[in-house]
């Protein structure tokens, strides 16, 4: 049996009718910023329970807009997880500005009592990571920053509905990145993002700043970039949007049976602690594990595509040698690169699929 | 005349109606491979668009503004350059310098709505990193005079590429004189994906290979990031759509040539029309915009519309006098000719798929005009 990571295969399953939505587009010539991309910002900022969406060209477009309108530069810090995924520390540098690093805790998220320690006379943001669909402790996220007069950006490119407090990522910081990246779990089919705020004044600028700066054909308020969420991507947006609710559903599901079924394996896989007051989306659906390598080739010699987020932390990526961080300076991120695997938990997923999942999981460790 | 032809300026779908079929069987293609980001089309279409260029790479790209960032950082371009170009372009070619924080100094330009290379020697400081021709309407700048200036400077020369596609100067098409060529993919270009897209174009392989590795976050593989970068990729869709394009784009540009030449024709005895200079003959222009200028050039505009007759104004309001450019610290008077020009200039229909009838109707419509007022 094959288990594979990727489900777009399944998405394609309804094909007539996302072919039959971009037969109109293509015929229709709006390519631009038009009807679709208006229709999807309004229905992705309702589903973030917040009154402003702006859709960009990716996730990682997402954050650099936003660190840059914000005013974030060369001469800045910004604090960011270590256990990222390499965007999140791209972004910052991108602006000119210093991303430094904080290890995670065993959530995989920002470990909130180490971010004082961080702080200097130059950090003017936090930005959280939702890591696999996570939530970071924003409470005390947030009453670090508010006492240290910092902004609080949320990179949740990986947590759409997700929910801490029964509050909606998206609705902490001043604004929250989002991706549709082809393997997030609401998708489009190519590069997309968005940015979600409730500062009126933020959503003005945004528009402008991811449009060449343009107030209209002809005039330039500022030098902005082209970032625009495609029309095309829009359109298939539309079509998924709605599924939004199945899909996290579907995956929180998926996630439980397997937290369930590998529990009994606790002497070699460590779950990690999932607190009832957070709702996790489980975009990556990541255990600890002994013997990892050996598990992940096992894993793929059976056909399914576990996968590894991330083998190489981000302080130790060539890119990082400049920070001048070290081996041994995130003992958890580093002990999670060696220890972590990504087990396939999409929401097409049979339930023939997972019990195979955890036969062979079962029968590589017990054998 | 004919009162029912309405003429838009744009006509994305008349082009997307004869293709349509083809366009939807290259997306069903990607559905079917299942890969949205880079992979196939990806490789295709930068194979053939380095071959059209006449370059060894291509490297596509979110938009033609993300191609100008990529390149200009890519040679180099931070805060403290300075980086020579025109005041007559989008505004993006301004703001991609600015972005990167880097100086934009303009020079004038010329009756061909290019860079004058005469200008360009004067405005050269130490700090002046490269030099950024616009090839505006699809007409080819007057590259080697540039290239030999830039060469006694030992600075580069980026080409702003987003309007000229197969254009050539001396034999040699556009995208291949400067260290990079920056062509936008957008979808009012005459290369035209149905959404954002940009193709950076370079000779040099190892500067392919770094444009290859910026526009994907710095990833050299999935897990070895040797830079920090954005995140910019033609999306594989895109790719795929332009790949059916391509096979059209040798006779769309030849019908854009043509529709040029009837409009040279019939406006060349109306005194309050000015045509562009004829086409030296080193030069092939792709007229991306055919544009004249006209006396009343406003009132000109709302007849046409009246008569059911799209047109356009690249661009009205010249860079250095807008609100992003004051802090450039030109004024009015800085650049005579280009603010000259923004005041007449007014850019006609000129797609492949516009009838000669169609023309004529716009000739006799700026006739008309002229004989009334």
């Amino acid at each position: 049996m094959k288990v594979r990571f990727s489900y777009l295969d399944r998405q394609f399953a309804e094909l007539d009718a996302y072919l039959a939505d971009l037969r109109n587009l293509v015929i229709s010539g709006d390519f631009t910023l038009g009807k679709a991309v208006t229709e999807f910002e309004r229905r992705f900022a309702s589903l973030c329970q917040m009154p402003f969406a702006i859709g960009v060209g990716s996730g990682t477009d997402a954050l650099i807009l936003t660190l840059k309108i914000l005013g974030i530069g060369a001469g800045d810090e910004v604090i960011t997880a270590a256990n990222t995924f390499i965007a999140t520390v791209g972004a910052i540098a991108m602006t000119g500005a210093r991303p430094v690093l904080v290890d995670n805790d065993d959530g995989y998220t920002i470990n909130p009592s180490l971010i004082e320690d961080a702080i200097t006379e130059r950090t003017k943001a936090i930005l959280p990571v939702h890591y696999t669909g996570n939530v970071a402790n924003m409470p005390a996220i947030m009453e670090v920053a508010k006492k240290h007069g910092l902004i609080v950006i949320e990179d949740a490119c990986q947590a759409i509905s997700a929910a801490y407090d029964s509050q909606p990522v998206g609705s902490w910081g001043e604004t929250a990145c989002f991706s549709l990246h082809p393997l997030k779990n609401l998708n489009v089919w190519g590069d997309g993002g968005v940015i979600v705020t409730r500062s009126e004044e933020l959503n003005k600028k945004l528009r402008l700043f991811r449009n060449h700066g343009l107030i209209n054909r002809d005039e330039v308020e500022f030098f902005g970039h082209n970032s625009r969420l495609d029309s095309l991507q829009a359109v298939i947006g539309n079509r998924l949007i709605g599924q939004t609710e199945f899909i996290t559903n579907r995956r929180i599901a998926n996630a439980r049976r397997l937290d369930v079924e590998l529990a009994d394996l606790k002497e070699f896989i460590s779950i990690p602690a999932r607190p009832g007051h957070v709702k996790h989306v489980y975009h990556l659906y990541i255990v600890r594990a002994k013997r990892r390598n050996e598990l992940l080739a096992h894993l793929k010699r059976n056909e399914i595509d576990a996968r590894v987020h991330y083998p190489i932390p981000v302080h130790l990526q060539r890119a990082a040698a400049y920070l001048g961080y070290q081996q041994g300076d995130f003992p958890m991120a580093e002990n999670d690169s060696r220890m972590s695997i990504t087990l396939p938990a999409h929401q097409h997923l049979t339930d023939a699929e997972i019990s195979y999942m955890v036969e062979q999981i079962h029968a590589f460790y017990l054998h | 005349m004919d009162a029912t032809i309405r003429i838009p300026y744009v006509d994305v779908a008349k082009q997307h109606a004869t293709i349509k079929d083809e366009l939807l069987t290259a997306l069903s293609e990607v559905l079917d491979g299942g890969h949205f980001i880079l992979g196939e089309q990806v490789d295709k279409f930068e194979q053939s668009f380095s071959e059209l260029c006449g370059v060894r790479c291509a490297v596509g790209v979110n938009s033609g503004t993300d191609a100008l960032i990529l390149g200009l950082k890519a040679i180099g371009v931070g805060p403290g350059d300075e980086v020579i170009t025109v005041p007559n372009s989008f505004v993006s070619s301004t703001a991609c310098i600015r972005l990167l924080g880097a100086k934009a100094v303009f020079v004038d330009v010329g009756d061909d709505y290019n860079m004058n290379p005469k200008n360009i020697s004067r405005v050269i400081s130490s700090r002046t990193k490269a030099i950024l021709p616009v090839h505006l309407t699809g007409r080819p700048c007057d590259m080697e005079p540039i290239v030999n200036i830039a060469k006694s400077h030992g600075i580069y020369v980026v080409e702003d590429c987003a309007q000229a596609v197969l254009a050539e100067c001396q034999g040699k098409r556009v995208g291949s004189f400067g260290t990079v060529g920056c062509f936008s993919l957008h979808p009012l270009k005459t290369l035209n994906a149905c959404g954002d897209g940009g193709v950076l174009t370079t000779d040099d392989p190892i500067l392919g290979d770094r444009l290859k590795i910026m526009r994907n976050l710095g990833l050299k593989t999935r897990d070895d990031c040797v830079m920090w970068s954005q995140n910019s990729r033609l999306d594989t869709m895109q790719a795929a759509i332009l790949l059916v394009k391509l096979r059209y784009l040798d006779r769309w540009t030849a019908r854009r040539r043509e529709n040029a030449g009837h409009y040279r024709q019939a406006l060349s005895n109306i005194p309050q029309v000015k045509l562009p200079p004829a086409e030296k003959k080193y030069e092939r222009a792709v007229y991306h915009t055919f544009v004249i200028q006209a006396e009343n050039r406003d009132k000109l505009r709302e007849y046409l519309t009246a008569q059911g007759i799209g047109s356009g104004v690249h661009y009205p309001v010249p860079i250095h006098l807008s609100t992003a450019g004051r802090e450039l610290g030109y004024r009015e008077g800085s650049f005579p000719i280009a603010e000259s020009q923004a005041k007449k200039v007014i850019s006609l229909p000129v797609y492949p798929e516009l009838t000669e009838v169609q023309i004529a109707k716009v000739c006799s419509c700026i006739q008309d005009f002229y004989s009334k007022h």
